[in-house]
Order: C-alpha cells, then structure tokens, then sequence
C-alpha cells in the first residue's frame, strides 16, 4: 500500500512529529505507515486525513493485488 | 496519566526484581555455573524492559503518547509468541533434559525454564517487531 501522507505532509509543512502529535500517535507510527511497513485502522487513517485536510481514500492507494 | 502511571509501574517492576536478584546473587555464596544462565536471561529481560521504559519516557517527554495501536498490536503479538514460546518450553526441557542428560527435571526448574524461555520470547519478539514497524 502506498500512502500521499510525505506528499501532504510537505504540503502543509508538517514533520512526523508535529502530524504525530495532532492525531495523538508515536512518530515512528507516521514512519512505518509512510513506508507501507504498517497498515493503520480505520479510524486512524481517518484522523491522519483529517489532519491532511483530505480523504482516505486519496491519501491511501492500494494496489490492485494488494486487495 | 495513564503513560505515567504504567512508566512508574513498570520502573517499580523492574527495579523490584533487580534488587531480589542481587539479594540473592549477595546470599547465595558461590554460584554455580548453571545458575549464571538463568540470571544472564533475567539480565536480559531486565535490560531490555529498562529500555522499553525509556523509550516511552522519551516520547511522553515530546508530548507524544507512550503506547499507541501499533505498539498494542506488537505488545499481543510478542506477548502470544511468549505465551507459544511458554507453552513449548513446558513440554520440551524435561523431554530435552531427560534425553539428552538422563536426568528428570524437577518442578521448580521446569517453571523456571517456563518463565524465562516465554520471557525471552516476549522480549526479543516485541523488540523485533517494534524494530520493524509490523
């Protein structure tokens, strides 16, 4: 899974930690998710689009065989 | 709060067991060479909490949280590769001691064996996966 957090993140010039605390996460949480390493719950991809000013679905992009 | 409370508690802990293992490492005259196994393993574990304990230290210090969903999904991750890990070592180090040494383990020592191996497991487990992000 690839996610536009880094992307948007810069947009908004955000650093992992200050995302991190907005949403209430560690910041290796916003790392390993950044990465693909970690796949959030629902309710946290929420919070981290929230935070984004965006949607779940155009922050995450899945993969066709990832599904 | 909670962070807190949880850091102190796990301090508390850890120190608890330090302080009862060098009680007994003072008392217990000469030590054998199988018991510097078991305390190097407690060592371990002691060491390795001690760091869990900073590393949440240093977050709620930045204002972040000490625990969040991922380090609760790694937390009942390790602690089920412990549990499998305890479970396996309850029935393998008599089996192992009584093939490999012809000698029956006695209680005591089998839930020693079930402490440290789950323990062990736990930490390495939770570290890995910590490490890893999964």
């Amino acid at each position: 899974m690839k996610t536009r957090i880094k992307e948007l993140r810069a947009r908004y010039d955000l650093t992992q930690e200050e995302l991190a605390k907005k949403i209430g996460v560690r910041r290796e949480t916003i790392l390993f998710i950044e990465k693909g390493k970690y796949n959030p719950s629902l309710k946290l991809a929420y919070d981290i689009a929230k935070a984004l000013q965006t949607t779940i679905d155009n922050l995450f992009i899945f993969e066709d065989d990832e599904r | 709060m909670k962070d807190i409370k949880g850091i102190l508690l796990g301090f508390g802990i850890a120190t608890a067991v330090i302080a009862t293992l060098s009680f007994y490492v003072l008392n217990a005259g000469k030590i054998e060479l199988e018991e510097i196994f078991p305390i190097g393993i407690v060592l371990i574990l002691v060491a390795s909490a001690l760091y869990i304990i900073w590393d949440r230290v240093k977050n709620v210090k930045k204002g972040l949280p000490a625990q969040d969903e991922r380090l609760k999904l790694t937390n009942y991750k390790a602690c089920s590769y412990g549990f499998i890990a305890s479970i396996w070592s309850a029935v393998g180090a008599p089996l192992i001691s009584g093939i490999l040494f012809d000698h029956e383990l006695e209680g005591h020592y089998v839930t020693a064996v079930v402490v440290l191996c789950g323990g062990l497991a736990f930490i390495i487990s939770y570290l890995y996966l910590a490490w890893k992000g999964e």
